[in-house]
């Protein structure tokens, strides 16, 4: 536990890990803001495939909405600004020489990468919370409450949620996106303990995210039954709590899918530091 | 009593070797350090001396062969054994965003709970109080070497292993660190694994020996029985003069090679240095110096017959 806290206060005493939640509060803020002033035209937007079928009346382009709206990007910006820190656990012990001053000391190697990676996961976590925090805080004075009308992109359905459900159901959702985004904390901290510097992983995590998301979504048959086995095809899986009814099974099965690659990478990652060789 | 105490073998290593590729950087190595010594592990650049304290210290693993520390297998009781034991590995290098405290904090408490007054007692002993709380990044080399001397010293372990720690010191820095060592295994009774290629450090604070090149031992055992059992050459300043140079050109092992007033340079063969140092004070004249010429290329050359890398 001790070794845990070390490497908290390690990493939130550099300013690198900082940038991301700078990041992320200003790509929200300026992506609400953009919604508030163009609430008009993405009204319209949203109801003109609706427009012939249904009557919708409220305050359609809620906070809630403007979240879900957010979250779709979790994929492309979030990934990368996890790799910053994770990708960076062990390799920057590696670049700076501190590492043979970490290692030289009582508590093994096994006890040492598990505390690094928990404090992977621990920023991972919350960074996505930070996300969710600066989406709802700064929303609902921008845009207020109301019931959630998500669209599906690509399906010809549309889903109500009540007000009164939205908060626990978007709650659930950022904790489907910690565990998505947990995976990709965890292919930067296996690739962090490969290499001697950070670039490496932050570039390789981010090479095969990007990768794997292309493959998974080709529309040549050869790409789609490679689909069930990336793990990208999973990574929304905080969408899920936003249907009706909530998929549980599938759900299930993704946060298993989603479990197991984390549980093989970080296996993968103590073996490969155990018996690696410091020569740096 | 005192005869027991100091055959205490606190580190062995048995045919310990590392092997990188194809390339062997240390062979079938036996040394042994004993309780109190500060046994000095002398070789050129890139004689294994690292890549040894590296296998000792655990961070690299051995190709073959074991260590042992105070009496126990390093591999098999490693928390044990390193909680007993402090180092620096080749330049210290620390978390430049974190002050000096906070490192030391952070490192120590990494053995045991350490107290404030014990981080800032071995900040006081490398002359860091004043800079404790300032970040590390504002340290220079020499600074930032002392830190190190610290985080090695801070949890009080029975064996310190330095890896070059004078290295990037001014010569007053240089001095302190001797000095420090010195009194570290003098008062404190601590045992100390020191790497270095410079001879004259060897020379100043070693009691006992050991010379690596390209990998494998060539010798082992006490500094004067090592570096005196080749003929070398002295300067001497001797006091009265006229009867020092008289004595001396008696001895038939002594050869004078030069005189001024007050100084000699003579030739003395191998093993005889203490004799001859002996023999004058016997005779009543008081040695001010007893100056080797010898550089670590010269004693290279003579130990290794001439196959070194120097």
């Amino acid at each position: 536990m001790k070794l845990f806290w070390f490497e908290i206060f390690k990493a939130f005493s550099r300013w690198r890990t900082y940038i991301s939640f700078t990041v992320i509060a200003l790509i929200v803020i300026l992506t609400e803001v953009v919604m508030k002033l163009s609430a008009g035209e993405i009204v319209y937007r949203m109801l003109k495939p609706f427009q012939r079928d249904f009557l919708i009346s409220g305050n359609i382009l809620n906070a809630w909405f403007v979240t879900a709206f957010i979250m779709n990007s979790l994929h492309i910006h979030i990934p990368f600004l996890i790799t910053l820190v994770a990708g960076d656990m062990v390799s920057s012990e590696a670049t700076s020489g501190t590492i043979r001053f970490l290692l030289i000391r009582p508590p093994s190697r096994g006890r040492i990468i598990t505390a690094k990676y928990l404090t992977a996961l621990f920023y991972t976590g919350g960074l996505v919370l930070f996300f969710a925090g600066v989406c709802v805080i700064f929303g609902l004075p921008l845009f207020g409450s109301g019931d959630l009308i998500i669209h599906h992109y690509g399906k010809f359905d549309i889903a109500f949620i009540p007000e009164s459900e939205i908060p626990l159901r978007i709650l659930l959702a950022f904790i489907a996106a910690i565990w998505s985004m947990t995976v990709v904390a965890s292919i930067a901290f296996l690739f962090s303990t490969l290499a001697e510097n950070s670039i490496g992983p932050i570039i390789g995590t981010m090479a095969v995210v990007i990768v794997f998301l292309v493959l998974g979504n080709l529309p040549l048959d050869f790409f789609r039954t490679l689909k069930p086995y990336l793990f990208t095809t999973y990574m929304n899986l905080w969408q899920q709590f936003l249907s009706i009814p909530i998929p549980w099974p599938e759900i299930g099965r993704s946060a298993i899918i989603l479990g197991l690659h984390n549980v093989s990478l970080f296996l993968i990652a103590f073996f490969v530091f155990r018996r690696k060789d410091i020569k740096s | 009593m005192e005869v027991s105490f100091r055959k205490e073998v606190v580190l062995q290593t048995k045919g310990l070797s590392k092997k990188f590729g194809k390339r062997w950087a240390v062979r079938n190595l036996n040394i042994s350090i004993h309780r109190g010594d500060v046994f000095s592990f002398l070789g050129p650049n890139g004689a294994g001396k690292s890549t040894t304290i590296r296998m000792i210290l655990t961070l690299l693993m051995p190709s073959s062969g074991s260590i042992e520390i105070f009496g126990e297998d390093l591999h098999k009781n490693r928390n044990a054994v390193l909680s007993r034991v402090g180092g620096i590995v080749e330049k210290p290098d620390f978390y430049l965003y974190l002050s000096a405290y906070k490192n030391l904090e952070i490192l120590g408490s990494m053995t045991r709970n350490l107290r404030s007054h014990e981080i800032m007692e071995v900040l006081d002993l490398v002359g860091l109080t004043s800079r404790a709380s300032e970040k590390v990044k504002t340290f220079s080399h020499g600074m930032k070497q002392r830190l190190g001397i610290a985080q090695a010293l801070l949890t009080k372990p029975e064996l310190i292993i330095l890896d070059e720690p004078t290295a990037g010191l001014d010569p007053q820095g240089m001095k302190e660190v001797r000095n420090l060592i010195k009194e570290l295994s003098v008062e404190s009774g601590r045992t100390i694994f020191l790497s270095t290629h410079l001879l004259s450090e060897v020379e100043q604070v070693a009691t006992r020996m050991a010379v690596i090149n390209r990998g494998e031992l060539i010798a082992q055992g006490s500094v004067s029985e090592l570096l005196d059992r080749e003929p070398t050459d002295y300067t001497l300043q001797v006091s009265p003069y006229d009867l020092a140079l008289e004595v001396v050109r008696k001895l038939p092992w002594v050869k004078v090679l030069s005189s001024e007033r007050g100084q000699m340079e003579v030739h003395v063969e191998g093993g005889r240095a203490s004799d001859l140092n002996r023999f004058l004070m016997t005779n009543d004249i008081e040695v001010a110096s007893f100056y080797p010429h010898r550089t670590l290329e010269d004693f290279f050359l003579k130990i290794t017959k001439g196959k070194t890398d120097l």
